[in-house]
């Protein structure tokens, strides 16, 4: 079994910006094992959120070689790129992303309803199991916006989940959140990453929360920051 | 995605963005709904005023005319008789054709005191009709299907004469069975038609003791010949005849009259039953044992007597043909209230009884059997009048046969019937004026769909972090497209529904109005509207197209938005 969840070689991704060329990243070298939890570090226009699309599959406009799970997601056509990120990615963000109109079940269920093998028995199966390891099935039909941020984020866990997405990607996952509250985001995360063997990609400004991951990368001006030794 | 979660997800986004989405959908509830109400409108006048005052699949021809100091004359043409008519009935798309011909003689009719309590009195026109031509429209006037149903339930009866059995049937062959009006529309029936000379008499008749005798190839006819009958003598002087005329069944007179022994052929008899005395000409009590002449009206007549004459005449409406069977009325041939065109000894006072009704009759005159149209031509207005026929009337395969058979028709000299010219503008006025209300509903579903682009250009701007997220946890651009399409055919489908039950209500509102406003008013029907059952179809499946047309560009840039750029964004 291939043990490599992700390599990057000389990854560069630039944007035009009001009739210039910004340089997000500007070759980066990466490579993250399986189960492995890799924090993404730095000043704000390093390039994180940057590589994080590109590693989440929501970005494929790169140069130079990015390879998850054995595919090179640039050669991959959208609806490929789509199921891709469906099955084998799990996003967090800081702003939970919920969709307001939906419940808390409903918003669980969501990445079932693209391209999913799952029937509707057993999607609602596994929503309520995840709610329940998260404390909160008895708020599977209330709508999120009724719900703290703390309950927000875990339904944004469980949501990424559903799937058992062998790659869970966090933007920023305690952002929003107090320290109380983020300390439990980050206990429930790193218990996944124990339990099942996720790998784990966090981008934070937090060093706490950096601290708890296996590995610190460190992006400055679109650069890698190579590790001390 | 599989469609039960896809109709999930947009129930629930439409639920999210419903006063948008209603604002959106009034367009489409307007547009769809003024299509439905004109395709219906377009629909009812054809059917239900068009097609009543011009019956369909049907065209009247005549010989063609030409225009002389602004009249039609028609010079230099070959007699129009069976050989034309059939040349006719050969043309493509003609299912059947038959001559027509219209009276040519003055006469007069009264009646309808049995209905208003006075009689009406009225120049009279008449049009001879071949019996196969209206027959099986006679047949269903009278619903005769159901009348023989209803007659064979009954219990068998035996009789001697029509008193003997129920009210509305009749003896034949000694039992009693239900009347059948339209089989008395016969050339055959036993009506004495007088003669001077064979040249009053058409066909293979000869003139015979003063009256047509049809010949056979063995000889004269061997049929009974006509019973000779008095009238009752006038109480006043011999113009009152005419009144005596009026109780002509009352030809029992024949017994009692003295002196005038052997012209009752069966002394102390009356006429046999359904006939009566019609004295030879106004100024006698000698007549002959006839039936009364076999009279068919338009059924639009009884919509005009409605509408109009009954409040006007003091009468009361009446409310179906079924009550005017049997009905007779007095019709004096030779005769005129303009000019005394024939001597008194050659004019006729005859009864007619009212035997059905057909769309293929004059609408202001009476269909008679053309034989009885042809003799009363040739014995006024000479042997040339009875020769030809006036007009063709043609039933075509369908609709669609009918320029083909006009072109045809045309090709061998003849040009449409005023009436028929008159059907077919009317017919185009209704296509036209149709096309171009279902134009202006087009118009409107047009509108609609800009507003429909408008809202969900609108719609995906407010929810592009909506629709990144969406993209981030699985959804392929076309799943994006498709969530905004289903959205956009749900406000369609909806508002095609609406449009056409708003198209529905405007109609009764329209009709009930017009009940109000316009019950004196001839020929306006029950209502205006007939909606084809694809009508509701037809709406929903152009409201889906028109929204799902407005929502196509904004649902393809709702499926490129990037979703790393929006989220990065919020």
């Amino acid at each position: 079994m291939n043990d490599v969840v992700l390599v990057a070689r000389d990854l560069r991704r630039s944007f035009a910006a009001e009739g210039e060329v910004v340089c997000a990243l500007r070759g980066v070298d990466l490579r993250i094992e399986r189960g492995e939890s890799v924090a993404i570090v730095g000043r704000s226009g390093a390039g994180k959120s940057t590589l994080l699309n590109l590693i989440g599959a929501l970005d494929r406009g790169y140069e130079g070689e990015l390879r998850v799970f054995g595919q090179e997601l640039k050669s991959l056509q959208d609806r490929e790129l789509a199921r891709f990120r469906n099955r084998q990615i799990g996003f967090v963000f800081q702003s939970f992303n919920l969709l307001p109109h939906l419940s808390v079940g409903e918003n669980t269920m969501l990445p079932a309803y693209f391209g999913s093998r799952l029937d509707e028995g057993e999607t609602r199966r596994r929503a309520h199991q995840l709610l329940a390891d998260m404390g909160l099935d008895e708020r599977f039909d209330h709508p999120p916006m009724q719900l703290s941020g703390g309950e927000r984020q875990r339904i944004a866990v469980a949501r990424a989940l559903l799937l058992e997405p062998p790659l869970l990607v966090c933007d920023e996952p305690t952002g929003s959140l107090d320290a109380k509250t983020a300390e439990e985001i980050l206990l429930l995360i790193t218990g996944l990453q124990q339990r099942h063997g996720t790998t784990i990609v966090v981008v934070t400004h937090d060093p706490q929360v950096a601290a708890r991951a296996g590995r610190i990368v460190t992006l400055d001006r679109g650069r890698i920051v190579p590790e001390a030794a | 995605m599989n469609v039960r979660r896809l109709i999930g997800l947009v129930a629930r986004n439409l639920r999210q963005s419903r006063v948008r989405a209603l604002l959106a959908m009034i367009g489409i509830v307007v547009g769809t709904g003024l299509l439905v109400f004109f395709i219906g409108l377009g629909q009812g006048l054809r059917e239900r005023v068009l097609n009543r005052i011009f019956p369909v699949n049907q065209l009247e021809i005549e010989p063609r005319a030409v225009q002389v100091f602004g009249t039609e004359q028609h010079v230099g043409q070959e007699p129009l008789d069976d050989s034309r008519v059939a040349q006719v009935a050969r043309l493509p798309g003609v299912t059947r054709a038959f001559g027509k011909q219209k009276s040519s003689f003055p006469a007069r009719l009264w009646g309808g005191k049995e209905l208003i309590g006075y009689n009406l009195f009225t120049e009279a026109f008449f049009d001879g009709m071949p019996v196969a031509m209206v027959r099986r429209e006679l047949e269903e006037f009278e619903d005769l299907p159901a009348k023989l149903r209803t007659a064979a339930r009954r219990k068998p009866q035996r009789c001697d004469v029509d008193l003997d059995c129920a009210p509305g049937s009749t003896c034949r062959d000694a039992a009693c069975g239900a009347v059948v009006y339209a089989e008395r529309f016969d050339e055959s029936t036993a009506i004495v038609l007088p003669c001077a000379s064979d040249v009053e008499c058409v066909g293979n008749a000869t003139c015979l003791a003063g009256h047509c005798t049809p010949r056979t190839t063995a000889g004269l006819s061997t049929a009974e010949s006509p019973q000779r009958c008095l009238l009752p003598l006038p109480a006043g002087n011999g113009r009152d005849l005419e009144f005596a005329n009026e109780v002509g069944v009352l030809a029992h007179a024949c017994v009692e009259a003295a002196g005038i022994d052997g012209w009752c052929k069966t002394p102390g008899k009356t006429c046999p039953p359904q006939q009566y005395c019609a004295a030879d000409h106004p100024d006698t009590v000698l007549g002959w044992c006839e039936a009364p002449l076999p009279a068919v009206l338009n059924p639009l007549l009884l919509e005009v007597y409605n509408s109009d004459m009954a409040h006007s005449l003091g009468g009361v409406p009446i409310a179906s043909v079924a009550a005017l069977y049997g009905i007779r009325f007095h019709v004096a041939l030779g005769d005129s209230y303009f000019s005394q065109d024939a001597a008194r000894v050659r004019q006729q006072f005859k009864q007619a009884i009212l035997v059905g009704f057909s769309r293929k009759a004059p609408e202001l005159g009476v269909a008679l059997p053309l034989g009885l149209v042809r003799h009363f031509n040739a014995r006024y207005r000479g042997p040339d009048a009875a020769r030809s026929y006036d007009a063709v009337l043609i039933e075509t395969r369908d609709n669609e046969t009918i320029p083909q058979v006009v072109a045809g028709a045309e090709s061998l000299g003849f040009q449409l019937s005023r009436k028929s010219r008159a059907a077919r503008t009317f017919g185009t006025v209704v296509l036209v004026v149709s096309l171009a209300l279902i134009l202006l509903a087009g118009v409107v579903l047009a509108v609609a769909a800009t507003q429909i682009a408008q809202t969900f250009a609108m719609l995906v701007h407010e929810r592009r972090r909506e629709i990144a997220i969406l993209r981030a946890i699985g959804a392929a651009q076309r799943d994006v497209a498709v969530l905004v399409l289903g959205e956009a055919a749900v406000i369609g489908a909806v508002g095609g529904l609406l449009g056409a039950l708003l198209a529905r209500a405007a109609a009764l509102a329209v009709d009930a109005a017009a009940h109000a406003l316009l019950q004196h008013v001839p020929l306006v029907p029950e209502g205006f509207f007939v909606f084809p059952w694809w009508s509701e179809l037809l709406a929903v499946a152009v409201a889906l197209l028109f929204c799902t047309a407005g929502a196509l560009g904004p649902s393809r840039r709702a499926s490129r938005l990037d979703p790393a750029t929006v989220l990065a964004q919020s």
